[in-house]
């Protein structure tokens, strides 16, 4: 008792003193991490500024036909964003279409089934294949994937459906090699390791209580994947998505090589095409004009906006699915 | 509290027929330990038996072995033999599915599956059964209702499981489990988590349920199994100390660690 009685108000004062101290650093503190969280917004509006700014003169001059003819002729200062707009959003289609089911395919079995000693090595495998830069997608997708997709894979899409309605038309035309199919499965491979790395990530926090129910009810892996661990984990699995088709619209470099820019609409995904983003790497260094760049610069707003309606809907569709099952 | 007030007609009951479970010579690892040594011990048929005993004493184990769960773990493996109705579960042609259905369990903790009420309880029915509409309107119903939910949710069947309360939520878990008509329910600690209304609740449910199942229950509180069983087995260190009829164990156990844990002397 007396000990204590001793203490306190020499750790009282102590207490103070710190405290003088600790104050104005707290609030240096303070003010440097919001300081960095306002940078953030400040960087944001600048580049929606900038390219609204420098895409004004497209605008002002196509006005909101822009978005939906079809034209690209530098030659005759006369641009439409429709292809590329259609390259892209056709291209990240077909990619997540292909790589959504295969990264959940490869995240339930490294979390339900691979057996302990195999766990590592793919979970490796796959972020190593998360850091590959693009370029070297590009140039293997260029000298290895498209001469591959021409020698065997589009001759036999070409015969086995020709006589087909709808899909004749669909895988139609010579087999170049290069375009909108390679394209996307090129993004699909790219953006397979980020779905699956987050699939995995948050399937790995499904409580072993919650899957021991399920397969205590009597459930197949099958069941308590689908029924109850992909449920319980959907948030942070739409993240993963979104995270992939962020980088399938946005993709520059791989695209570019495969691509074949073509500034033309066709209903063969065989068919040379176009993105965005590959029509600005292509063209912005030998673009003349003020319409020109501005065209280009309203191409990258465009692209802009089509990310940002995406996450708007994901965030959407989160919502409506916690309303329905909580 | 005397050995005259043993009902003589249930007892006589529960020797003529053949147990719906008997565990015999049972073993269990994980990985290098033993967990458990050498339990023999039958389930009579729609009797409620009570596992009693200190923390790690192995009755969670016991119960995790009777449907097989522990085989999500690499590591585990169980030794010796649990025969229900005549087959070893333990074989290695068992329908680990079949056999789930028929042995149905209840966690520590409710685990209740991410959809609506309604959804949680057809879920594990269609596993089964395809039912119609009605049908299984009927069946969930019915379900809630054994499980003494229904009149609290039948309102809001279409919302949320994770928005009931925790005793609401337990309940919700032994009425799916109700819902696939098991022949055994394994209850492991069901009310840990739950408070005493709740805890009440459940095992005024116990008791109605034993009309139709063979109930097993693990739990830590003495007067619980006292109260809800008609067996109890005493189990340390991962040993069958004793087992024997409730009223038995708790008034005349017949060694001492038995009186010394009932008692309150260790635990």
């Amino acid at each position: 008792m007396t000990d204590v009685a001793a203490i306190t108000p020499v750790s009282k004062e102590r207490r103070i003193a710190a405290s003088r101290w600790f104050a104005p650093s707290d609030r240096l503190f303070h003010g440097l991490t919001m300081g960095a969280a306002i940078a953030v917004l400040l960087l944001l509006g600048g580049v929606i500024l900038a390219l609204l700014q420098g895409s004004l003169p497209a605008f002002s001059k196509f006005g909101i036909d822009f978005i939906y003819t079809q034209a690209w002729s530098p030659a005759r200062d006369n641009f439409g964003a429709l292809a590329p707009i259609s390259g892209t959003l056709i291209t990240s289609f077909i990619a997540m279409l292909v790589a959504v089911p295969l990264s959940f395919g490869i995240a339930i079995f490294l979390t339900e089934i691979c057996p302990m000693w195999l766990r590592r090595p793919i979970g490796t495998a796959i972020e190593l294949l998360a850091g590959i830069p693009s370029i070297i997608y590009g140039i293997w997708g260029l000298f290895v994937f498209a001469p591959f997709m021409q020698r065997h894979v589009q001759p036999f899409l070409i015969n086995t459906f020709s006589g087909v309605p709808v899909l004749e038309n669909l895988f139609a035309g010579p087999p170049y090699g290069i375009g909108i199919l390679t394209t996307s499965l090129i993004l699909a491979i790219m953006v397979l390791p980020f779905i699956t790395a987050v699939s995995r990530d948050v399937l790995e926090t499904v409580p072993a209580v919650l899957k021991e129910a399920a397969y205590g009810l009597g459930c197949t892996t099958w069941e308590v994947a689908r029924r109850v661990m992909l449920p319980y984990a959907r948030a942070g699995v739409l993240g993963g998505v979104m995270l992939g088709l962020g980088r399938a619209l946005g993709e520059t470099m791989a695209v570019t090589f495969v691509i074949g820019n073509a500034h033309r609409i066709q209903a063969s995904i065989l068919s040379p095409g176009t993105t965005i983003s590959a029509t600005i790497a292509n063209e912005f260094a030998e673009a003349m004009g003020a319409t020109y760049t501005s065209s280009l610069m309203a191409l990258g707003l465009i692209l802009f906006l089509i990310t940002f309606i995406v996450l708007a809907f994901a965030r959407l569709m989160l919502l409506r699915m916690n309303q329905k099952a909580g | 509290m005397t050995v005259e007030t043993l009902d003589p007609i249930a007892k006589q009951a529960d020797t003529t027929m053949p147990p719906k479970v008997s565990i015999e010579n049972l073993a269990f690892f994980y990985g290098e330990s033993k967990a458990l040594k050498n339990i023999s011990l039958p389930l009579h048929d729609r009797k409620v038996t009570a596992f009693i005993g200190p923390s790690g004493c192995g009755k969670s184990t016991l119960l995790r072995i009777l449907n097989r769960i522990y085989e999500m773990y690499p590591k585990q493996r169980a030794e010796g033999k649990v025969v229900v109705d005549g087959l070893n579960i333990l074989d290695k042609g068992t329908d680990l599915n079949m056999l789930r259905a028929k042995i149905g369990m209840v966690f520590q903790k409710p685990t209740p599956f991410p959809m609506s009420i309604y959804e949680n309880i057809a879920f594990g029915v269609r596993l089964y059964e395809r039912l119609g509409k009605e049908e299984m309107d009927e069946r969930v119903e019915s379900a809630l209702r054994k499980a003494a939910l229904w009149e609290e949710v039948k309102n809001k069947l279409h919302s949320s499981g994770l928005g009931l309360s925790g005793g609401q939520q337990q309940r919700l878990c032994i009425a799916r489990t109700v819902a696939v008509r098991p022949e055994i329910i394994l209850l492991d600690e069901p009310c840990s988590a739950l408070d005493p209304i709740s805890t009440a609740k459940i095992e005024e449910l116990i008791d109605e349920l034993k009309d139709d199942y063979t109930i097993a229950i693990v739990t830590h509180n003495m007067q619980q199994a006292a109260r809800t069983s008609d067996f109890t087995a005493f189990m340390y260190l991962g040993e069958l100390i004793e087992f024997g009829e409730t009223k038995q164990i708790f008034t005349h156990p017949g060694k001492q660690q038995t009186q010394d844990y009932i008692t309150g002397r260790f635990g």
